[in-house]
């Protein structure tokens, strides 16, 4: 138990280093930089106003001595201040956190439910609904989700007015706008993660159904339903929890496009902007934010595993 | 093991995507106007409005023109200019000239005014903000330097400029920014300029309601000295990037007023939004390199004339505007500064002449030219519209797309490293000397100096009022004749309202003014 904590903690440790290091060098590659951006609404800045900018925010130094200065003031919990706003990172990001993860988690509980569900119907009743599922699945991956984002916005929240088209409301502000407001990001966003997991949970259960153990379950005359959800289901779910943990880091990268369409103030439309804007404290705070989520889930799906599957990580 | 390499593999991805966005750019826009329905008089709920970038900071001496809007609504200008173009009291009552030759310029200021933290404003304040814009070095500075600020009396400014300056009423208005006056007590501390708002408007921000990139809620400023010109009890400005998503936003009340975008016109028309719109923009090539410095043939006048010849600017504006965009051979747009209809027939499409002309210069072949242009506004298909007619008369057009919109800017003004490159000009600056042609101006990056164009513009700059748009006209005349420029088309801007709201009309010589707009009847 402990080697595997330790493990996970040197693989979280890398990981966010990886992270933030890449993300520092890959900035720093990008076209422009936070100078030209702090410097972009001057006319004709002078050269010596470039290099007083440019030492203010420490990028006159070597790449891995920024690195090092960025990475100790974090570790005293300083994620920088905006380089625009003034205002401290981890204020801003900590104020739209909830929303990103309000949107990903209850698509990610919809996606499950709605594509366990079906998967389940589908492996044990087949048939036309294992054909339906196929159609769907491949619709679910062929439909952007930007232009899914559109129609819904114009057919549930234009035409048919049920929804707002835009805008976000805060769960302890009024649950029940909260939960119209986030119906749509999340329909959009649990459209294709539905018919993936509906796909990954028949393909397990089918091959958890044709196993001996099941066979035995059955010729004893247990009730179907029994051995489905008491012994095929919990068999099958592994996968489907990886495929989960996957989709969970996949939809992180959707609030990205999903928050601008539907002009809500969460992480993914502040990684937009500081991105366009070459705020680069903002940027390697979202980045540090995405990372820690990515452990976390990972730890997640890892205690998830040896929940269903008590053999998972004993070596034989 | 597997888990670290899932890892690795998201640690990719996540980076990956910063990459991505790190290498896009963008602009924003404004735009103008027709009929409205009656103002009601009463005060408002909420407005709400969109806007299609968040502004990089709420400092007004560091932002940017195109976000105004922010500025506008806690800091009250000195001058107002209203959507007619018409200037009027802000927090200066009166403004005059002294003397002649428009260098000597007296501001009196609005007695027993209160910024919305209780400091009171005063001459000395006045100074001190064009001292602090000054150090700043924000986007408005270079206008006021070598300017002389000084405090003539408690309520008196006197303001001193190295030249005759006729405009400088118009850029102490809210559409410069640059007027919008910051509280001492602002200024005492300018680092919380960037979130928080210390201004005389008729609203401040409020820090509660307001998330930085993505909405911004202003109160009523409880000290404003026009209670009257307070018109909502909120106003909220959300951030929009999607056009299709801001549309949408109108179409169901959640915003009332919002920039237009060529491409949604005509849904916003048929939801039966107010559309308002007016010519604002004129998208050119700057033939930057005057002198042939990088680019011998820009040198030779017949070579640039060559260029406006084999542009088929009506071609373009069909193509690529469509009814948003006319074509034209000046920078400038009927009713703003210095347009002459009869210039208009100066240059008609005609590759003969073109070509005849590139064979006096001695180019009978042609030539290479490096073109620059960036993704913003779609400047570069009208760039690569224009490179393959150029085509045509026996030119190598090699187009230069700079994506990011901070680097184009710094390549194309700041370096003097293309010889020619494409821009949106704004209207209401675009004759103004320091911007498009005298020596130091942002879109002459090469530094090319014209005696001719330069006492044109003197005089203009000291003249009358009533002088001035003769000259102004004559320095369009010289600018076309002597072709700096290859103007394209002149765009319309727009602006889409809910029928719930009025005010939002403009002109080609003014933006919408946010002190304007009011519930409807």
């Amino acid at each position: 138990m402990i080697r595997t904590t330790l493990r996970w903690l040197a693989s979280s440790l890398v990981l966010l280093f990886t992270v933030t290091a890449l993300t520092f060098v890959l900035a720093s590659l990008a076209p422009g930089d936070a100078v030209q951006a702090v410097l972009s609404d001057q006319t004709n800045p002078t050269p010596m106003q470039y290099e007083q900018v440019r030492h203010q925010l420490g990028l006159d130094r070597p790449l891995p001595e920024q690195y090092w200065h960025w990475l100790t003031n974090v570790l005293h919990g300083d994620l920088g201040t905006d380089l625009f706003s003034g205002q401290p990172v981890a204020d801003t990001l900590n104020g739209q956190l909830g929303t990103s993860l309000s949107i990903i988690i209850v698509t990610l509980v919809v996606a499950a439910v709605l594509g366990v569900g079906a998967g389940v119907v589908s492996a044990v009743r087949g048939g036309v609904i294992g054909r339906a599922l196929d159609a769907a699945t491949a619709i679910g991956f062929a439909v952007p989700n930007f232009w899914l984002a559109l129609v819904l916005i114009e057919v549930f929240a234009v035409r048919i007015p049920l929804f707002p088209a835009t805008g976000y409301v805060p769960l302890a502000e009024n649950p029940a706008g909260w939960a119209l407001s986030i119906a749509l990001p999340v329909i959009t966003l649990a459209a294709g993660s539905t018919t993936f997991i509906a796909r990954q949970t028949r393909d397990s259960m089918m091959r958890v159904l044709a196993k001996d153990f099941i066979i035995a379950l059955r010729a004893h005359g247990l009730p179907m339903r029994s051995i489905v959800l008491k012994h095929a289901l919990r068999n099958a779910a592994l996968p489907v929890v990886t495929t989960l943990g996957l989709m969970f880091v996949g939809l992180l990268g959707g609030t990205v496009f999903i928050e601008n369409v539907f002009a809500i103030a969460g992480i993914g439309q502040q990684a937009v902007n500081a991105s366009l804007t070459h705020n680069l404290p903002m940027i390697e705070g979202v980045a540090l934010y995405f990372a820690v989520i990515v452990v976390v889930v990972n730890l997640l799906v890892d205690i998830s595993y040896r929940i269903l599957s008590p053999t998972a990580g004993v070596k034989s | 093991m597997r888990s670290m390499r899932r890892s690795m593999r998201m640690a990719l991805a996540v980076a990956a995507a910063f990459v991505v966005l790190s290498a896009c750019g963008g602009t924003a826009v404004t735009g103008s106007g027709a009929g409205q329905p009656k103002p009601s008089g009463k005060i408002g709920e909420v407005l709400t409005l969109a806007q299609p970038a968040a502004p990089k900071t709420l400092d007004p001496t560091k932002e940017t023109t195109s976000d105004r809007f922010y500025a506008a609504l806690a800091y009250q200008p000195l001058i107002v200019q209203n959507s007619a173009g018409d200037l009027q009291p802000g927090l200066a009552l009166s403004w005059r000239y002294v003397g002649t030759g428009n260098t000597t310029f007296v501001l009196a200021l609005r007695p027993d005014v209160k910024f919305s933290d209780g400091s009171a404003l005063s001459a000395q304040g006045v100074v001190d903000h064009f001292s602090y814009l000054m150090k700043a070095a924000g986007p408005q500075a270079p206008m006021f330097t070598g300017y002389e600020f000084a405090a003539t009396g408690p309520l008196e400014v006197t303001v001193r400029s190295p030249k005759p300056d006729p405009d400088l009423a118009k850029h102490l208005s809210q559409n410069f920014v640059a007027g919008d006056i910051v509280s001492p007590i602002g200024l005492s501390d300018p680092s919380k300029l960037g979130g928080a708002t210390f201004g005389a408007g008729p609203y401040q921000i409020d820090p509660a309601q307001t998330v930085a990139g993505s909405q911004y809620t202003y109160v009523p400023n409880p000290n404003y000295y026009d209670k009257a010109a307070v018109h909502w009890k909120k106003v909220v400005v959300k951030v929009m990037l999607d056009p299709q998503s801001t549309l949408a936003a109108m179409q169901t009340g959640q915003v009332n007023l919002s920039l237009g975008d060529q491409g949604t016109v005509p849904a916003a028309k048929r939801a039966g939004l107010t559309v308002t719109s007016a010519p604002q923009l004129v998208v050119a090539v700057t033939l930057a390199d005057r002198e042939g410095k990088l680019a011998k043939p820009l040198a030779d006048v017949r070579v640039r004339q060559a260029l406006n010849y084999a542009t088929d600017r009506a071609s373009i504006a069909k193509a690529l505007y469509a009814d948003s965009g006319a074509p034209t051979v000046q920078v400038s747009v009927p009713g703003a500064t210095g347009y002459d209809a009869a210039l208009e027939h100066t240059y008609p499409y005609d590759v003969a002449k073109a070509k005849d002309l590139l064979s006096q210069a001695g180019y009978p072949n042609g030539f290479t030219l490096d073109l620059s242009t960036t993704t913003g506004g779609g400047l570069n298909l009208a760039t690569q519209a224009v490179a393959q007619q150029w085509e045509k008369a026996g030119l190598t057009v090699k187009v230069n797309e700079i994506t990011n919109a901070s680097a184009y800017r710094t390549t194309v003004l700041g370096e003097a490293k293309a010889p020619a490159f494409t821009a949106n000009f704004s209207v209401p600056i675009a004759t103004e000397g320091s911007y498009l042609y005298l020596p130091n101006a942002l879109y002459n990056p090469f530094r090319t100096v014209d005696p001719a164009l330069q006492s044109l513009y003197d005089q203009s700059a000291a003249a009358s009022p009533e002088a001035k748009a003769g000259l102004d006209r004559q320095i369009m005349a010289y600018l076309v004749q002597q072709a700096w420029f290859v103007p394209i088309v002149s765009q319309n801007l727009y602006y889409y309202a809910s029928k719930n709201i009025t005010g939002t009309t403009t002109t080609p010589t003014s933006y919408v003014s946010i002190y304007e707009v009011q519930p409807a009847v």
